[in-house]
């Protein structure tokens, strides 16, 4: 630029003005609000501005940095300006206050805050530059970072201004557009690939227990006919999903987890767990609920194993992963479901694959028949009960699931220590010995557990999380990693707003209760060591999902998010970073380096 | 607002000096900023009477809330006024999501919808409007979002360069914030009043008549 021109240009037209604009027009910023630091306790400084009359700070606008990351400015209350369509907003006339506290005595703290002239002027951020060793304080090359903001966020699109613009596929998830024996053989792989993930973990219990049922005549054969039947069922399920979101939109899954379709899932286990501790055969011709399982209690009955594998993969292990995202979003963004439901089907089929084999090695595993079968069928009864719980935590408050918990672990103690009947004693001593101990440690773990829950305590019931089947009672401690919850996008709006005056990166943590996948990455990612380290230079969000409604779709919708586990990342100005979204499990190192992509983007 | 009308009354009173900005600097090159870049530059969207008598540039931020007051009263004087050519300079300075808006608004130019998406956007009240409430009063405007998506990609170059001209229009004339007003010869850097422009262009109006008998 030619200053010389420029500055020739501006004098003159200063000249024009100079003496209109000094009397009565609005001032500088440096004058309208004077700032000023001093050193204060626990080392820490505070910064002072002494405000012109007629014109106010912002509260929420005030921020400081040291090194690029932000810090936390301990700022009072102030007066609440009356804005009918806008909500409070919290200004400072006259002058204003601040603390920063626990400060190095050396480098250089940036300060930033914004205020206007009682309707007449805003000014743009003003930010000044102290030395923590003396306190001098200077201006900051305002200008250079303002044309760099500018330029920066022009190198991007301005915002995900039409849902669609960004696409969850990651590299490894295949393209949905070529071939379609590849991409079905692909989305197969996958399918495998997380079968071993706690998304398909919950299925192996069910299905053992329901093959177990049957088991008095239940040949390998048998076995595997049943366990393709409730394979192909989950396969199915996945297919639905594909039709669903075409036709509905949505996920299927997480709109299926509303408190009625929980409860009967549960109900239903709670029946088949009945039924195998043999308190009433499945003939019963009047309740729904045994009809309903009816198919299930006959050997060989593939309706009811359909049935059980369907609602499972709906119900039971909601779980997103990658390739189903991907499905999800091109059947929405192009409309060609039978291809996208084709993919997921496949998807299905992998994850049910390795349940194949449970279901025809399991079966000749099983005993024949006497009081060992009784036993068996006993254990996974409840399993069941078990499942019935842990899905029902979904729905039920905290401390009725901890007495239920505890319910059922006192249940187990009796269950081991009962005396049995008849042909039992066959059991040797030591056998005996171990079940009684056992019994006696469940029962006084379980009335832990029981009088925690009546008092509304925490209830520590951490064994699970390995396997990611956790409890959400665990999910109230979760307010202490960093995360801030929200459940609507007015609060989500709040919260990106106070990161970008900030000038902080966002991550949003699309997480629910009845995710498993999200429980154990809190307890291990979101646990490292390496990663809050590096988190802690950005704003957290959690988006909770747990209840599906109008709120929590259009966050989803918001986002494109197809469920949860999902990790969106947002730069200072609120937009998405390219190539940073994360879905289902993610690894340490890979969240590592998003952080580093979005901490530049 | 009292204020505002002492001003202009002062700025009648003191009127012994005037820029004439019509007058066109000579090799201008593209960098430098000349009265033609501040009233007429090609890429800046328009209102008003194109053949009027005296040009209004705004300037203003979709999060300056007192832009959006005074925008209220300017676009009633231009309408009941009639031969005011009004020049829209976006300028965002006040908050991250200032940019987005302004770039809604600039991409919604090359589908002849940029009155319709800056009249949405200042119709947000209020400052520190979140992006996403910005794109959705955008796409409540009849703006066709897929369109303007593709446009912002595709014009990125011509918008940046139009906002940067902007900017650096804004720091050599000597804005302090948002919103600014070049009315004819005047500079106004605070939100006015209907009668407080109505004022102004009458004083700019009488500059440029005395101008001419000069």
């Amino acid at each position: 630029m030619s200053y010389v021109r420029t500055i020739w240009f501006v004098t003159f037209l200063l000249q024009a003005f100079w003496l209109g604009a000094a009397a009565a027009g609005p001032k500088p910023p440096d004058e309208a609000f004077r700032f000023d630091v001093t050193q204060g306790e626990e080392e820490g400084v505070e910064l002072f501005w002494s405000i012109e009359p007629g014109y106010y700070l912002y509260r929420d606008r005030i921020a400081a940095s040291l090194g690029g990351e932000a810090l936390k400015v301990v700022t009072t209350r102030g007066e609440t300006k009356d804005d009918p369509t806008f909500g409070p907003t919290e200004v400072y006339h006259h002058q204003a206050t601040a603390l920063i506290n626990a400060l190095p005595e050396t480098g250089e703290l940036h300060v930033t805050y914004q205020g206007c002239g009682e309707n007449t002027i805003c000014y743009p951020p003003i930010t000044k530059v102290i030395d923590l060793a003396t306190l001098i304080v200077r201006d900051a090359d305002d200008r250079k970072e303002e044309m760099r903001s500018l330029s920066a966020s022009a190198a991007e699109d301005p915002a995900p201004t039409v849902p669609g613009d960004v696409s969850p596929a990651s590299a490894t998830t295949p393209d949905l557009g070529g071939n379609l024996l590849p991409t079905l053989l692909a989305f197969l792989g996958f399918g495998v690939l997380l079968a071993f993930t706690p998304c398909v973990l919950p299925m192996v219990p069910i299905l053992s227990g329901m093959l177990t049922r049957s088991a008095e005549k239940l040949s390998p054969a048998q076995g595997f006919l049943l366990s393709a039947s409730y394979v192909l069922a989950m396969a199915s399920a996945y297919g639905v999903l594909g039709v669903f979101a075409a036709w509905f939109g949505g996920n299927l899954q997480a709109i299926l987890q509303t408190p009625g379709a929980v409860a009967l899932m549960s109900l239903m286990f709670v029946m088949l767990a009945l039924s195998m501790f043999g308190f009433y055969e499945l003939q019963g011709p009047h309740a729904w609920s045994a009809r309903l399982t009816l198919g299930a209690g006959r050997p060989g009955s593939i309706g009811g194993a359909a049935l059980l594998g369907f609602t499972s993969a709906l119900i039971v292990g909601p779980c997103v992963t990658p390739p189903l995202a991907v499905a999800l979003v091109y059947i929405a963004q192009t409309g060609k479901a039978m291809r996208g439901s084709a993919a997921l089907f496949s998807l299905g089929l992998g994850m049910g694959l390795p349940l194949l084999v449970v279901g025809a090695f399991g079966a000749t595993a099983l005993p024949k028949s006497g009081p060992w079968l009784v036993r068996v069928k006993q254990a996974f009864g409840i399993v069941f009960i078990g499942v019935a719980i842990w899905m029902m935590s979904r729905i039920l408050p905290l401390p009725l699931i901890a007495i239920a918990w505890g319910a059922f672990f006192v249940g187990i103690a009796f269950w081991l220590g009962w005396p049995q009947p008849d042909g039992a004693r066959s059991t040797p001593h030591w056998g005996r010995v171990a079940s009684a101990m056992a019994a006696g440690t469940l029962a006084i773990y379980g009335g832990l557990v029981t009088i925690g829950g009546i008092t509304g305590w925490y209830a520590p019931l951490q064994p699970f999380a390995w396997a990611g089947v956790t409890l959400p009672i665990s999910a109230s401690g979760l307010e202490s990693d960093g995360f801030q919850t929200i459940t609507n996008e007015h609060d989500l709006d709040t919260a990106i707003a106070t990161a970008s005056v900030e000038g902080r990166p966002v991550l949003i943590d699309f997480s629910a209760e009845w995710c498993t996948e999200c429980r154990l990455m809190e307890r291990t990612v979101f646990a490292d060591e390496a990663v809050r380290q590096r988190l802690r230079t950005l704003r957290l969000i959690r988006a909770d999902m747990t209840r599906y409604n109008l709120a929590s779709r259009r966050l989803m919708e918001r986002f494109e998010v197809v469920g949860p586990p999902t990790l969106v990342f947002l730069n200072a100005t609120g937009r998405e970073v390219d190539g940073t979204r994360t879905i289902g499990a993610t690894a340490v190192r890979d969240l590592l380096d998003k952080i580093s992509v979005a901490e530049r983007g | 607002m009292s204020k505002a009308v002492s001003r202009s009354t002062f700025l009648r009173l003191a009127g012994t000096a005037a820029l004439l900005l019509t007058k066109t600097f000579a090799r201008s090159a593209e960098n430098e900023i000349t009265s033609e870049m501040i009233l007429a530059d090609p890429e800046a969207p328009t209102a008003g009477n194109p053949e009027g008598d005296i040009t209004i540039v705004d300037f203003f931020d979709y999060n300056c809330p007192f832009c959006k007051d005074a925008a209220v009263h300017l676009e009633r004087l231009v309408k009941a006024d009639g031969k005011i050519k009004l020049v829209y300079k976006d300028w965002p300075v006040l908050a991250p999501s200032s940019i987005v808006g302004a770039k809604l608004a600039l991409g919604a130019r090359y589908q002849d919808k940029y009155l319709a998406a800056h009249h949405a956007l200042m119709s947000v009240p209020g400052y520190g409007i979140p992006q996403q409430q910005m794109i959705d009063a955008v796409r409540n405007s009849g703006v066709d979002m897929n369109r303007l998506n593709a446009d912002i990609k595709a014009n990125d170059a011509a918008i940046t360069g139009l906002l940067k001209r902007n900017l650096a229009i804004a720091d050599a004339v000597g804005f302090q914030g948002t919103p600014g007003f070049l009315v004819g010869p005047y500079k106004v850097n605070q939100a006015l009043t209907y009668d407080g422009f109505q004022h102004v262009v009458a004083d700019a109006r009488a500059r440029q008549a005395g101008q001419k008998a000069d």
